[in-house]
């Protein structure tokens, strides 16, 4: 290009080809013409054209003749060619000639054509264009040239064409895109053509030309940020993880490529790479020491993938720390990640205010980093990690949440057994869950992270194969194992079977009796409950309690309270099966048979003195099960026969139940009736009165007292908040339950202003709690009432709503939120349409 | 979850005393009928159709009554008190006369055994005057046949059973011991054929299929024995089942041989299969213990009936497993 005599030869032929192919008539000039512009492009030694002259061309002339045949495209001439000769003089120049140019044209004319048998024409040709690889040509292109000889901003607009090529042509094509332009054939394709570019950049480097991997670098973090890590990177790591196994050329080749990463794209770039790649060894033989050196890398590494996002897959954590476990240079950093977990995991605020799903995630993160460290850097840690572990878990047990606590504790267990604090472990009750075992699993570090060497896809095939025959084959020889010895065993006495035709009666009354008889009277039951050191005998009574109480209904109303006090303060001293679920039954049977003075006594006694959480607890469960049991119709209830003479011994009292008469004079009735059609016969729901509307006051309005008065032992609004959320979801409930009384509106109103003061608790149960409590006030309060009442509050509740259904971390708080939300909208929308209400209101 | 056990069809209530023994007579045509045998020595004669007792022998003078069973062939009615006579009653008609009686001479509770060998001859097992002694008698001749003392010491005899095998021998006689001890007797050989120790504690009762040549016992423990008849009559032990609760007083082979019921201490009549010894129910419904449990020999198997008689003087009848009794 030194001679300007070429250049201008060049330019004068080209011109002139130019000035034929836009006027000339003559298909046969057109030909020619056509043919002298592919003998630029041709190469090799029967051509008519000189290299320099081929090189000018190329370098300048080459993306004007295109741009000219795609300006030419409606031409007489093209149309006149057979489809050989335009696929061999037309297609061909796009298809030779420079890719970057051919690649840029094409897709220019793609976006300027409008939908014709032209724009199907251009690209029919980009879809050869990329299948003939000239991607790969064109990223080796850019690998050869040292220097970037182009302006930026056409590397920028190439950049931006390569990788976007699929919206491009989506966005054009819509319904009739080709499958090749589809992202999910695209990036793969594109993924292959960089390692062939990348394999010819190792050829070369071993050749020793000198080559650069800026544009490939660049493409990878274009197409990543872009959001295709996973399509690209899925292709690309597997083969770089093989590649980079035993030659260090190619390690070399991967180090440079991320090191030309530009900065602003790295992040997607390694997010996409760590989720790839199988083992932390494949991620450090990729990415080398990058961490160390670049500032960014090491930002995403050691933080934001460990303590700000917490979207992956535990493989993730394992591949990010082994990966810093791995080198001696990069363990200071495992350390300081490991430190800044311990802070993050142990810090009472974050229990706090953190969603669920980051503490596990960080948990993970503590105990994977923990068990990669050393024993010596162990001890060198010991302090803080001990004080780590007893501050986290302080704060973990504290939570009313059972799998923040769980979680605490098999971290704690964890830790301590490898401290070995004196050779003391902690170790905890909890049920194994699919989270603990998880949790558990990562302290056992998998020795063979790469199994077996990730092998050649060729050997993976075999493998698979194998593998695939072996299982059969054992399957089939337990199978044929497996039935033989049935018959054999079947055989020594035929008539086996013929038990089997006598299905058994359920046996499982079938106990144990006891020498001591259940006591018969309520008043006996009650002494022995209350002062018997015999087991044997306190068991039956607490057995016998609750039909008794059930059943003499007048002696129960004399001795409730008393009855109800000793039973409150009852423990379960003999280990009593079921003792918690009697004795709640007996009180709930007490509460129902006579509910004011109960319910009374019990209120009062959950804001005295000396009674332990679990008793309190105890309380307000008693309360909502006989408020559910109260509101419940009364139905039939067949009482189990345990046998007639111990139940016919006590005849039940006569007027106990009083729908029995009147089922009798309706079946009179109904067989004197005649019908001359009968419809079907459906039962008619029988009209029971609600036997919960008239007392729910008694239930409700008590446990709003003197909450905020803090006793010694009991500080409802500090401390011990896991009474709190109950008695917020308990009273949610009676409201609920209230739902048609009259009370209903009240108790509304009167939870709505007592849950406003704690609508921003700590505690995540608390919260759940009152937003239950929310909900159930919406859903039965009259929604006349909901407007008149609350009108100045329902604003500020929107607001609260809107936020929490926005900010909470918890998901079962935002999720009740928005529940609240619809119930409150619909209830008002109700009322707004009602015109007979807006009437009133007027 | 399977069904619940069934509750009795009916009860019968008014014989006054615990009822020590039951016995049913429903094979012939004409009025089912249901003999049972009260602690205060009364029998009575329950008519299954009309639910009531329709006749009341009192024949023992007021001594427990320990056994009643029927012959076949005739009208007769075998009672045995403690008053150490057996009697034979004749029913025929509509009478209830004494025809015999034989004297015992035990004080025991060891129930009698009848054996019909032909119409008009039977013998009658029972225990004799020593402790160890079973005299078998012929009837109605009363010829005594002979006199069963095993050679050790075994205690009081406390339940027998007397058939005829198939094998062409003569008559044999199981009994239970009070040491625990099953011996198996040859009547006519006088000799003991085998002996083997079923249970620590005396054996309360035993009951035998004659037909699979395997028997079962009970004792005051948890536990029911079962044993087989081997080719060489020799008693073998086989497994045992375990029961919830201790003490069987009696057992009894349904006579399709599917089921066998036991009556036990803790109020419960607990219903098994008799070819695996598979419980399959436990039937609750009496409030002391159960004396006595009985089989009918209906000639429709869905009539068939289970009845338990219990310390708390009242009979419980049940209807269990009937259902596919004609396809099996």
């Amino acid at each position: 290009m030194e001679h300007p005599s070429t250049n201008a030869e060049v330019r004068l032929t080209v011109s002139q080809c130019f000035r034929t192919l836009t006027s000339s008539p003559d298909s046969k000039d057109i030909v020619r013409t056509l043919q002298t512009l592919h003998s630029y492009l041709d190469g090799g030694p029967e051509s008519t054209t000189t290299a320099a002259q081929q090189a000018e061309f190329r370098r300048a002339h080459y993306s004007r003749t295109l741009q000219l045949l795609v300006s030419n495209i409606q031409a007489d001439w093209l149309h006149s060619f057979t489809a050989a000769e335009r696929t061999q003089l037309w297609d061909g120049l796009f298809l030779k000639g420079p890719p970057d140019q051919a690649l840029l044209v094409l897709l220019e004319a793609i976006g300027e054509l409008r939908p014709s048998s032209n724009l199907d024409h251009m690209v029919s040709i980009t879809e050869k264009f990329l299948q003939s690889h000239r991607l790969a040509e064109l990223l080796w292109s850019y690998c050869l040239q040292a220097a970037p000889s182009d302006s930026p901003q056409l590397r920028e607009t190439l950049l931006g064409r390569i990788s976007a090529l699929p919206d491009l042509t989506a966005n054009k094509l819509r319904l009739n895109n080709r499958p090749v332009f589809l992202p999910q054939q695209y990036y793969p394709l594109l993924a292959t053509e960089m390692l062939t570019a990348l394999e010819r950049t190792c050829q070369a480097l071993r050749d020793g030309t000198d080559c650069s991997l800026t544009f490939v670098a660049q493409v990878i973090g274009k197409v990543c940020i872009q959001g295709h890590s996973g399509l690209v990177l899925a292709v690309m790591a597997p083969r770089l993880s093989v590649c980079t196994r035993s030659d260090m050329v190619w390690q070399r080749v991967c180090w440079k490529l991320m090191e030309n990463v530009p900065q602003r794209w790295m992040e997607s770039v390694l997010t996409g790479l760590v989720q790839a790649v199988r083992g932390p060894d494949a991620l450090g033989r990729i990415i080398g020491n990058l961490v160390l050196t670049n500032k960014n890398v090491q930002f995403v590494i050691t933080h934001k993938l460990l303590l700000l996002q917490y979207k992956y897959e535990s493989q993730v954590l394992r591949v990010v720390l082994g990966y810093l476990a791995a080198d001696r240079d990069r363990r200071p950093l495992l350390i300081q990640v490991l430190r800044s977990v311990c802070q993050a995991w142990a810090n009472p605020s974050a229990v706090k205010h953190t969603p669920l799903e980051q503490q596990l995630y960080v948990s993970k993160a503590l105990l994977l980093s923990v068990s990669l460290l050393k024993d010596s850097e162990l001890q060198e840690l010991r302090s803080e990690l001990l004080q780590c572990m007893l501050g986290g878990m302080q704060s973990h047990l504290d939570s009313s949440v059972v799998r923040i606590r769980h979680m605490g504790m098999v971290v704690g267990e964890c830790l301590s057994s490898r401290m070995d604090i004196n050779g003391t472990k902690l170790k905890f009750e909890y049920e194994q869950d699919e989270e603990t075992r998880e949790l558990l699993s990562l302290m056992t570090p998998v020795t063979c992270d790469e199994p077996e060497p990730e092998p050649e896809p060729v050997n993976g095939v075999d493998s698979l194969q194998e593998t695939s025959e072996t299982i059969p084959s054992t399957q089939n020889a337990s199978s044929q194992s497996k039935p033989a010895p049935q018959p054999s065993k079947a055989d020594p006495d035929s008539d086996l079977d013929s038990d089997d035709e006598l299905t058994p009666y359920d046996m499982s009354g079938d106990q144990e009796t006891s020498q001591a008889s259940p006591p018969r009277y309520l008043r006996d039951c009650l002494e022995i409950l209350k002062s018997s050191e015999d087991s044997v005998r306190v068991e039956l009574s607490l057995r016998a309690a609750e039909s008794l109480v059930r059943r003499n209904a007048f002696t129960a109303r004399e001795i409730s309270v008393q009855m109800s006090k000793v039973l409150l303060h009852m423990e379960d001293k003999y280990n009593i099966i079921g003792f918690l679920s009697l004795r709640q039954a007996t009180m709930v049977a007490l509460t129902v048979t006579d509910c004011i003075p109960v319910t009374q006594y019990l209120t009062t006694e959950f804001y005295s003195l000396n009674y332990s959480l679990r008793q309190r607890l105890d309380i307000l469960e008693v309360l909502v099960v006989a408020a559910q049991e109260l509101s419940k119709p009364i139905t039939e209830k067949t009482t189990p026969s345990i046998g007639p003479a111990t139940t016919s011994e006590l005849t039940p009292y006569p007027g106990d139940n009083p729908v029995h008469w009147q089922q009798v004079v309706e079946k009179r009735i109904q067989s004197k009736t005649k019908r001359l059609s009968k419809g079907a016969t459906k039962p008619v729901a029988m009209a029971t009165p609600n036997r919960y509307a008239p007392v729910a006051g008694h239930f409700f309005f008590p446990l709003l007292r003197n909450y905020d008065k803090p006793q010694v032992t009991f500080d409802l609004l500090g401390s011990d908040h896991l009474v709190l959320g109950r008695l917020i979801h308990t009273l949610g409930l009676f409201v609920h339950l209230a739902v048609n009384a009259p009370i209903a509106a009240q108790m509304g109103r009167a939870l709505l202003d007592f849950v406003w003061a704690v609508r921003y608790h700590v505690d995540q149960m608390v919260r759940r709690g009152v937003l239950f409590a929310v909900c159930s006030v919406f859903l039965s309060m009259p929604s006349q009432n909901l407007l008149v009442d609350l009108s100045d509050q329902l604003f500020e509740t929107r607001a609260w709503l809107a936020d929490v259904a926005e900010g909470d971390p918890d998901a079962d708080c935002r999720n009740l939120a928005v529940q609240s939300l619809v119930l409150l909208d619909k209830s008002l929308k109700k009322q707004l349409q009602d015109p007979q209400t807006l009437s009133l209101e007027s | 979850m399977s069904r619940p056990a069934p509750p009795p069809i009916y009860t019968l209530r008014g014989a006054g005393g615990p009822l020590n023994t039951l016995h049913f007579s429903c094979h012939e045509e004409g009025t089912p009928l249901l003999f049972s045998g009260s602690g205060q020595g009364a029998i009575h004669i329950w008519n299954l159709n009309s639910r009531r007792a329709a006749k009341i022998i009192e024949g023992h003078s007021g001594s427990s009554i320990i056994c009643v069973s029927t012959l076949q062939s005739t009208d007769t009615l075998i009672s045995q008190g403690r008053d150490m006579q057996v009697c034979l009653w004749d029913l025929s008609e509509g009478r209830s006369e004494l025809l015999d009686s034989v004297w015992t001479g035990s004080v025991g509770f060891c129930q009698c055994s009848v054996l019909e060998m032909s119409p008009s001859k039977y013998l009658l097992a029972f225990a004799g005057q020593q402790t160890e002694e079973i005299k078998i008698t012929e009837l109605p001749s009363k010829t005594p046949v002979c006199s069963l003392v095993p050679e050790g010491k075994l205690g009081m005899v406390m339940c027998m059973k007397l058939w005829q095998p198939d094998s062409g021998l003569g008559p044999l006689l199981l009994a239970g011991y009070e040491d625990g001890s099953l011996l198996l007797w040859d009547v006519t050989q006088r000799s003991t054929l085998s002996q083997v120790k079923a249970h620590p504690e005396p054996v309360m009762c035993l009951t035998f299929d004659t037909k699979r040549l395997r028997g079962v016992s009970g004792s005051s423990e948890k536990k029911l024995s079962s044993w087989t008849l081997d080719g060489q009559n020799n008693l073998q032990l086989q497994d045992s089942v375990m029961l919830v609760n201790p003490g069987v007083s009696q057992l009894c082979i349904r006579d399709d041989g599917k089921l066998l019921a036991s009556a036990g201490w803790d109020h419960r009549v607990r219903v098994f299969g008799w070819k695996k010894l598979r419980p399959l129910a436990v039937l609750q419904y009496h409030t002391d213990l159960v004396l006595s449990v009985a089989f009918s020999d209906h000639q429709d198997p869905r009539k068939r009936l289970l009845a338990a008689g219990s310390k708390d003087q009242r009979i419980s009848l049940w209807s269990i497993y009937n259902e596919g009794a004609d396809t099996g």
